[in-house]
């Protein structure tokens, strides 16, 4: 099973678009957000620098997703199969990898904040926010994976920009919710994005997150699980 | 003129091979692979209908067919990558999941793409390692021909170089029964040949060997045994010799010449006629007889006789105008 997670962690890291898309673009689009305009607003710095983090760990975390409709295209789940290996412990390896793969996002976007933006934060805080902002991906792996177990490698490509780019802006993790209509800003507030950003925030501003917040992650938590489950059992026939 | 070549039945010469070899795993006395009636229905295709067959430990066998014979189903049932809709498959006496899962089953699947992103050395460590007595991976290497591939990465390399890797990866576990699904597709003659001496050697240290092809030299060459499968079931079973004669030992042929080849069927020894323009092919196993019996009436011009093939053989045994052989 650790083996696994490692060909697999491994596998991601060399894929370049997985690099450049999860790890390089959210670092870039934090800097440019925050630097643009010279304003030298330190609450926008340390709030954008949350929602990026989020936004990149949410691509990184949907990727999983691709990478097993690749593996469905390639033959290599079936290859699985007829190792001893049980599907149980593929679909937990998997899931696990994603959970591995969010992390370089996380880090390098707050890197950046701490390094280049000089966002100034206590050592828990750091820590709580990597932390939490790790945790709260999860939904979001399985989000991915349900995808990719249904869809064919393409679809699942589009399938998982479109959940990216959609919840990441409804979400308020690229602009502030401040710019929304207040229709727009109530419908932000369910969105697992809007409150997997919020677990950030909240540490960032030294308190702990609402019960709002973990109450709506639980409900999605819950939901993509069940549609992960619902689709590899679907895929179980076909693979 | 009347010309006859020889009528004996071509020899094929004796072939190292471990027919007795014990059974690796103590799974007592039950075959390695056991079809029972298994059937197998894609919509409206029935692509194994309704297949009897056994593999005993320690034997090497080919699966033989066209494209579309029913193959590559019939091994993904006894992977357990499929279920029967009816009958049984079993693999040393159990479920076949089970035999996967005690990591008794190695197998190369056909269609499969390289893994991308992995190295050759990465992933042949990987599976070998989720096996209980796996082969030392440079050994698993060497027998598959990719030692000095180990580094590359395998969505880089050539695709009869991800064969060989595929084929690394089907031997790396060291299980008792190996299933190779057209093997050797992509392989040039030289790379088949080392292919097919490491498979021999697989197989002399007492491994069942599956395999399937659509090429009549490989599985006459380097199979104990041929299973002939052909619209989802088998149509005949034995050693490339026997499917000869069975059927049809020898082929006369003879130019027409203006006579009327409706009768030819009732000469003896005639089990199949085939007229192609002038030339009428008459497959028999009985060469002398029948030759009496043409000459008797005068049908001798250019007349021909020739061992028949395992091709003509196989053709014979898959035409589809013959419902039963």
């Amino acid at each position: 099973m650790f083996d696994y997670l490692r060909l697999e962690v491994r596998r991601t890291l060399r894929d370049t678009g997985f690099v450049i898309g999860g790890v390089a673009m959210p670092v870039m689009m934090y800097l440019l957000f925050t630097n643009l305009g010279g304003g030298d607003d330190g609450a926008w710095r340390t709030a954008s620098m949350v929602g990026m983090a989020a936004y990149g760990a949410v691509g990184s975390a949907l990727n999983t997703g691709g990478g097993v409709a690749e593996d469905k295209v390639t033959g290599w789940l079936r290859q699985l199969r007829v190792t001893p290996m049980t599907s149980r412990q593929v679909v937990l390896g998997r899931a696990l990898t994603g959970s591995v793969t969010v992390l370089p996002a996380i880090v390098s976007v707050l890197v950046a904040g701490g390094l280049v933006n000089g966002v100034r934060l206590d050592a828990w805080q750091w820590a709580a926010t990597a932390l939490l902002l790790w945790l709260g991906s999860l939904p979001f792996t399985l989000l991915g994976l349900g995808n990719g177990y249904r869809m064919t490698a393409q679809t699942t490509g589009i399938a998982n920009m479109v959940c990216n780019l959609g919840l990441a802006v409804v979400g308020g993790l690229w602009f502030p919710l401040a710019l929304f209509p207040g229709w727009l800003r109530s419908v932000s507030a369910y969105t697992p994005t809007n409150r997997f950003a919020e677990l950030g925030v909240s540490v960032t501003e030294g308190r702990a997150p609402g019960l709002g917040a973990v109450a709506v992650l639980t409900a999605w938590l819950l939901a993509f699980g069940s549609y992960a489950v619902i689709s590899y059992r679907r895929s179980a026939r076909i693979v | 003129m009347t010309r006859t070549t020889g009528t004996t039945a071509r020899t094929t010469a004796g072939r190292p091979r471990a027919t007795s070899a014990p059974p690796v795993t103590g799974t007592g006395t039950a075959p390695a692979v056991r079809f029972r009636g298994a059937v197998k229905t894609f919509g409206d295709v029935r692509a194994v209908a309704g297949l009897d067959l056994e593999v005993g430990c320690g034997e090497t066998v080919a699966l033989l067919g066209r494209n579309g014979a029913g193959k590559s189903t019939a091994i993904s049932l006894l992977l357990g990558l499929d279920e029967p809709d009816e009958g049984s498959v079993e693999l040393f006496g159990g479920r076949p999941e089970e035999s996967v899962r005690a990591g008794r089953v190695g197998a190369m699947l056909q269609d499969a793409r390289p893994v991308p992103r992995v190295t050759v050395q990465e992933l042949v460590s990987f599976v070998a390692g989720r096996y209980p007595a796996p082969l030392p991976v440079a050994e698993a290497l060497r027998l598959a021909g990719v030692a000095e591939l180990a580094g590359r990465r395998v969505d880089r390399l050539s695709g009869g170089q991800a064969q060989r890797v595929r084929f690394a990866v089907a031997l790396a576990g060291n299980p008792a029964l190996i299933v190779l699904d057209e093997p050797t597709a992509a392989l040039d003659v030289e790379a088949r040949h080392a292919f097919w001496e490491s498979m021999r050697d697989r197989a002399r240290s007492g491994r069942t060997v599956l395999f399937s092809t659509h090429y009549l030299e490989e599985a006459d060459a380097h199979a104990d045994r041929i299973v002939v499968v052909d619209r989802g079931r088998v149509v005949a079973n034995g050693t490339g010799e026997e499917l000869r004669r069975s059927a049809g030992g020898n082929l006369v042929s003879f130019d027409l010449a203006g006579l009327a080849a409706e009768s030819l069927g009732l000469l003896p020894g005639v089990v199949a006629v085939e007229v192609r323009g002038e030339r009428a092919r008459l497959r028999t196993d009985d060469s002398d007889a029948t030759v009496v019996a043409l000459a008797e009436r005068g049908a001798i011009r250019a007349l021909e006789v020739v061992p028949a093939s395992l091709d003509d053989a196989f053709m014979a045994l898959t035409s589809h105008d013959r419902e039963t052989v």
